[in-house]
């Protein structure tokens, strides 16, 4: 089965009750969803509270879910909505709201972004923000389809046009320049 | 370098681990993987190489702090899967209560009530009981009688009351049970010393009284101590309790979680934290309670004596298969619920309570 059927299964499943459909799809669709999420607000504790959250209603509300036919595209469109009202609630992050409401304006964060804003210690903040900095364009697309896109190294190769070999070493080359900087 | 390149490419390798730098660990895939706690077989793998050398641990801890940057933090899937998991259980239980009952009270029901309250509702019962537990209780206790239970000279002895709720006793302590509870109330007494991790019900507090206090709970953990007629300890962990000294009408006490107070004949008695171990950060006041069982490739069969002896509670299996399960992993844990609970993260079986013990199976 593929990815897509198998989540149209699970949903059917949950529809009738099967708790375990429930787990399967969360799994299913974990690291997608906090991708996803990621990208609209660099928080991942809000992300991934608010992914339990979209779960236990999934539960709360099972018996009076419809069928949908995308069920990824249905999950992130419930978690786009789910951020949006906590990051309003908390009204903390006027700048995120308004990205994410303001159409002209609707831009992703960049990975770059992403793994700075989600640092919680300052000095790591700006180190990395640095030591990002002497990474090459190349460098960074390839350390970001590995660590954030999890993509497999043969994967990166053909999507890039290259070795295996060569990816690996790009990447390699990175993160010893990135570890000798961030020490 | 080229060299590893052709090995990570095929899955888990396992030679040339030991001459790896935190480098060679950060590109490796299968470390990534565990990392992300994206595919059980890694982590298992990883936390059993791991735990055979120590002499590795900073290179490894390097390592994982390079994924963690790189990856924006997208690890601990397990843990949020628990907390779903808690979450969830919590719902279900509630659900139960409430059927058969005309006007529920709880805030799940409100359709109108703000998204982040009902949040706050179901996830106020996280981490106080476990995942898929069945509970099944002797449906007729006797009527009218107080049910006692003594730990007697074994060090833990550990009871889930009828309402789920799970009672770690120390040596030499008891708990006596009032007439009804669970049907009228869940009011308790205690002499000694007792560790709780109690249910949420709102319409029976649980109440613990002790000489020198009673102590009112919704859903929480804390330990009580309470050898003399003279003092009692109450350490909170999670939730709220409060605290009426006896001889005291009307005066109460709330604590927050991480506080304690003791009552007794210096009363009041002023609330104090609680205290850290300056080694593990852990609170002494639990210590007797807490078990950390470092596991190494072990099976279920192996663990659960394990468990059976630090916690006083017999173990048993209904399924042969489940027995050869195996494991490897440290965990900490103050009750064997939460520690059965951990269990069945990594390699998934059922337990349930019945007639005072735990049983295991598929």
């Amino acid at each position: 089965m593929s990815y897509e059927e198998d989540n149209s299964t699970y949903w059917e499943r949950l529809r009738a009750g099967d708790k375990q459909a429930l787990f399967a799809l969360y799994n299913n669709t974990y690291s997608h969803l906090l991708r996803f999420g990621l990208k609209l607000c660099g928080s991942d504790e809000l992300v991934k509270d608010c992914i339990t959250q979209l779960f236990l209603q999934l539960w709360n509300r099972h018996a009076t879910l419809r069928p949908v036919t995308n069920v990824p595209a249905y999950l992130f469109t419930a978690l786009k909505r789910q951020l949006l009202d906590q990051l309003a609630y908390q009204s903390k992050i006027h700048a995120a709201i308004h990205r994410m409401t303001d159409q002209e304006a609707e831009r992703e964060l960049s990975y770059e972004e992403i793994i700075i804003q989600v640092q919680r210690d300052e000095e790591l903040k700006q180190r990395l923000q640095q030591a990002m900095k002497t990474l090459t364009p190349r460098q960074i697309e390839l350390v970001r389809l590995k660590f954030f896109e999890g993509l497999t190294y043969e994967q990166i190769a053909s999507q890039t046009s290259q070795t295996v070999k060569t990816a690996y070493n790009t990447i390699y080359d990175a993160i010893k320049a990135l570890r000798k900087l961030l020490k | 370098m080229i060299d590893s390149a052709v090995c990570i490419i095929k899955g888990i390798n396992y030679m040339n681990f030991q001459e790896y730098d935190a480098i060679d660990f950060a590109c490796d895939e299968s470390f990534q993987r565990y990392c992300l706690e994206e595919h059980d077989k890694d982590v298992l793998f990883w936390q059993h190489w791991i735990s055979r050398h120590p002499e590795k641990n900073a290179v490894i801890a390097e390592a994982r702090h390079i994924v963690e940057l790189l990856s924006a933090r997208q690890g601990n899937r397990l843990e949020q899967l628990k907390h779903l998991e808690d979450g969830i259980a919590r719902y279900d239980l509630l659900q139960q209560a409430l059927s058969g009952e005309p006007e529920p009270v709880v805030i799940l029901r409100e359709k109108r009530a703000p998204r982040l309250l009902k949040y706050a509702a179901v996830m106020a019962g996280i981490a106080l009981l476990a995942g898929s537990i069945f509970f099944f209780y002797p449906r007729n206790p006797v009527p009218g009688k107080n049910v006692v239970i003594n730990a007697g000279k074994d060090p833990r002895k550990t009871v889930v009351l009828p309402d789920g709720s799970a009672v770690v006793l120390r040596e030499n302590s008891t708990v006596q049970l009032s007439a009804g509870f669970n049907r009228e109330n869940r009011r308790l007494s205690l002499t000694g010393e007792a560790f709780f991790d109690v249910t949420q019900n709102a319409q029976y507090p649980f109440i613990v009284h002790t000489a020198a206090a009673d102590i009112k709970v919704l859903g929480t953990v804390f330990n009580v101590s309470a050898y003399t007629d003279r003092q009692t300890e109450t350490a909170l962990f999670k939730g709220k309790v409060e605290v009426t000294p006896s001889g005291n009408h009307g005066q109460k006490i709330v604590l927050q979680p991480n506080q304690k107070l003791i009552t007794g004949e210096t009363m009041p008695g002023a609330v104090a934290p609680l205290d850290a171990d300056p080694v593990n950060h852990k609170a002494k006041e639990i210590a007797w309670v807490r078990s950390r069982l470092e596991i190494e490739n072990e099976p279920l069969e192996v663990i659960a004596g394990k468990l059976e002896k630090w916690y006083g509670i017999k173990v048993v299996f209904a399924d042969e298969e489940v027995k050869h399960y195996r494991y490897s992993g440290t965990f900490e844990s103050e009750t064997i619920l939460k520690a059965l609970d951990a269990l069945q993260l990594s390699y998934p079986f059922s337990f349930k309570m019945l007639n005072g013990e735990i049983i295991i199976s598929k």
